[in-house]
């Protein structure tokens, strides 16, 4: 009994649970909580194994597939990349889900709740283990329609309705894009196979892709002049569906909306189900980005723009979990860096990207949590109603505090001494330190230097606001119950642990996820397609080594001289009259300009200004056309006299003209 | 023998004398008279042609002709006693109400 064989049932068991849940849930206790519980929990146990015999021969990887129709498959791919996607969204989910029995238990629709969960879940688990990429967009579909009905919750808050319309019809303009991709990508390989495609090849799967990337390479196309390859445009859209679902520049408005969800929610979708799939798609097709000459370089200054813009606005937050939200934007950024900079250190920038991306499920899961136990607790999610939570909340507190280390990036380099984030999101960094000295592209670095420093500040400022200094209202309050505080703990344990112990064969695991028996990717040889010319992690300077950790300790300083002891007086900073506050605080204007502005003045009015004028136009075609046989009718009826002979007459008269006709045409003929 | 065209003239002639009775009379028996008239130029054509072709056809569809204008006429007569009866005329202008 090879546990390979049952790498299917990891996505199908939580689907079966959703349906049991759905429809039976109801009846049980909890809302049949136990359910997803067990189906996720046995998802987990199939990963984790899955992902022990990869470790250990990481050539076998798992990878069966069944003809769909035509020239498609459906199929399963479990490579080193999906198995740690896999092991991590199955744990964290596990774990969110255990949490949600204490944090749900008030809640009416609990039942809906796990059934909606469950799908979520399985969903993702879905997109992982794809091996083609039409498979991978269905999957991907589901999950946006999971995050909606997730967000929309508590459908009966217009607030929350408003949210879950948004993020699904922000993350939709993304998902066209991607779409037009797998179309385009289908297009081109079509015609490399001339149309004659040999039976048993399907030619969406991942394999066949990669395999002939050097072919759509050689296309182009002329968009305003310029000479395009396809590869560019292809993985171009397919990262524009990635901004979408990953909260990117300039379609993250919907992530710190999405806060409207219930809290497990929250965390369900910014850790582990959804946004971490813009990544996962771009680090799954990073064979393709590396031949596309300036994609990687789009993906890079991109993610690092993301990270710095969606950092700056997390300082001013004072929703608890809209801090946390513009921070998974900001750490969302850094995973699109770290695959930028892959131009320049190649299948090193998967291994590095998805290091992060997994730390920062366990960290920013934990961080949710916490806050849901706050809330939970505290019953408001503003912060500055809190203020001394530590002293009620003991193990909440402790966690969050171990979250925002390792969100902060703390440790020592050239050690295991470390959190978790402190690896993942320094090797970023140097990365984009060894870009930028291979390249002489500086940006990149300066800017996650500097959101290095924001990061910690904010997130000690979440601390600092809601766990010291004194209450600030009168909340009461109490520790959670043990279902939250558990997973809580075991967060934390991997938020402090996972990095340091895993950090060296993780990278090395991943990113020979390329590299086997399923597909064999020279990424150099593509690089040079691309036009990249790949280095290595050499010897950096110690200042680089150590400068992510002394700008974390500035920005921790900051948070605690400015929020701890108060010795700055926030006062006169945090007022309508500062500009920069009040740029910050209104988010850039962003709701003006994208809301406001795009979507009400642009997109609504205009398109209502264009119904409008195409409803008048077709009123008076029809309207006209109506008056035209009414006339017509009108005028005709009067032949219509009664009298027999006019009748006759007319008869007489037809009979006269038509022999007349014939005798003519005859003549003629 | 009498040439055929001498025929078809007569026959022409009564039929164009039909057809402006047909047309130009008010009066219902007038137009059913009229009527009887372009039947009985066509039964002068059945016969005179049946003769000339040395064809009896055209006989025997004379004297079904002849035979159909005399229902013909019966349910004409039979229809327009009805009308006198219901509005005391049979003067053709005033039974219009079959109009718009």
């Amino acid at each position: 009994m090879a546990v390979e064989n049952y790498a299917f049932l990891i996505p199908l068991l939580p689907a079966l649970a959703f349906v049991l849940t759905f429809f039976f849930g109801k009846k049980l206790p909890n809302g049949g909580a136990i359910i997803p519980i067990a189906a996720i929990a046995t998802s987990f146990v199939i990963s984790l194994l899955i992902t022990l015999n990869l470790l250990a021969n990481p050539e076998e990887v798992v990878s069966q597939s069944f003809s769909w129709f035509a020239m498609l498959n459906i199929g399963i791919l479990v490579d080193p990349l999906a198995a740690v996607m896999l092991t991590m969204v199955t744990f964290v989910s596990l774990l969110i889900h255990i949490y949600s029995l204490g944090y749900m238990s008030h809640d009416k629709a609990q039942s809906r709740y796990f059934a909606e969960t469950a799908l979520f879940t399985a969903s993702m688990l879905g997109l992982i283990l794809s091996d083609n990429i039409l498979q991978l967009f269905i999957c991907w579909e589901l999950v946006g329609v999971c995050s909606f009905l997730l967000i929309g919750f508590w459908f009966q808050k217009p607030s929350a309705a408003t949210a879950a319309k948004k993020a699904f019809l922000t993350t939709r303009i993304g998902d066209v894009m991607f779409l037009s991709g797998i179309v385009l990508l289908f297009t081109d390989l079509f015609k490399i196979y001339n149309g004659a495609i040999p039976d048993g090849v399907y030619i969406l799967r991942f394999d066949v892709i990669f395999s002939h990337i050097p072919e759509i390479a050689a296309m182009n196309a002329t968009i305003f002049g310029m000479e395009v390859s396809h590869i560019t445009i292809i993985t171009l859209l397919f990262f524009g569906g990635a901004v979408g679902k990953s909260g990117q520049f300039p379609l993250h408005v919907w992530l710190p909306d999405a806060m409207e969800g219930p809290t497990t929610v929250s965390a369900l979708i910014h850790a582990a189900t959804m946004v971490t799939a813009g990544v996962y798609l771009v680090a799954r097709t990073f064979p393709m980005f590396i031949a596309a000459p300036s994609s990687l370089l789009v993906v890079a200054y991109l993610g690092a723009f993301t990270a710095i813009f969606a950092a700056t606005m997390g300082i001013v937050m004072n929703d608890i979990k809209r801090v946390l939200a513009y921070s998974t934007i900001s750490q969302l950024g850094y995973m699109m860096l770290g695959l930028g900079i892959g131009a320049t250190i190649g299948a090193e920038a998967v291994g590095i990207s998805l290091f992060h991306l997994i730390n920062h499920a366990f960290f920013k899961a934990l961080l949710f949590l916490c806050a849901g136990s706050v809330i939970h607790a505290v019953g408001t999610q503003d912060m500055r109603q809190m203020g001394g939570v530590a002293k009620v909340m003991p193990i909440t507190a402790a966690t969050m505090i171990i979250a925002a280390l390792a969100l902060g990036g703390f440790g020592i380099p050239g050690t295991i001494i470390g959190t978790s984030g402190f690896f993942s999101k320094d090797a970023i960094i140097e990365s984009a330190y060894v870009f930028g000295a291979s390249s002489g592209m500086w940006i990149p670095y300066v800017l996650s230097i500097v959101a290095a420093l924001l990061t910690s500040l904010y997130i000690f400022r979440l601390i600092f606001m809601t766990f010291f200094g004194k209450a600030r209202t009168d909340y009461g309050g109490h520790e959670s119950p043990a279902t939250m505080t558990i997973p809580l703990s075991i967060l934390a344990l991997f938020a402090l642990f996972f990095g340091g112990l895993a950090t060296e064969r993780f990278n090395t695991f991943v990113s020979d996820t390329f590299m086997n028996d399923f597909v064999h990717v020279n990424i150099a040889e593509l690089a040079e397609i691309g036009g990249y010319h790949l280095g290595h992690h050499g010897h950096e300077p110690l200042i680089i080594l150590w400068l992510p950790l002394i700008v974390a300790a500035a920005g921790l300083l900051i948070a605690a001289l400015v929020y701890g002891m108060k010795v700055v007086n926030m006062d006169r900073l945090v007022s309508r009259n500062n500009p920069i506050y009040k740029l910050l605080y209104n988010r850039y204007y962003q709701n003006e300009l994208f809301t406001n502005f795009f979507s009400v003045k642009v997109v609504y009015e205009g398109l209502s200004y264009a119904g409008r004028a195409i409803d008048t136009g077709f009123d008076w075609l029809v309207g006209w056309l109506s008056d035209l046989v009414l006339e017509t009718g009108e005028s005709l009826r009067q032949f219509q006299t009664g009298a027999v002979q006019n009748y006759a007459t007319a008869v007489i008269t037809g009979v006269s003209l038509l022999i007349i006709l014939i005798k003519v045409v005859m003549e003629v003929l | 023998m009498i040439p055929i065209e001498l025929y078809i003239g007569l026959s022409a002639i009564i039929f164009s004398i039909g057809l402006y009775g047909l047309m130009t009379q008010r009066n219902g028996i007038r137009i059913l008279m009229s009527v009887e008239l372009m039947l009985n130029a066509a039964n002068i054509n059945l016969v005179a042609f049946s003769s000339y072709n040395a064809d009896l056809t055209g006989q025997v569809f004379a004297l079904y002709s002849i035979a159909l204008a005399a229902c013909e006429a019966a349910i004409g007569f039979a229809i327009l006693m009805a009308i006198f009866k219901m509005k005391g005329t049979i003067n053709l202008d005033s039974i219009n109400i079959l109009r718009w």
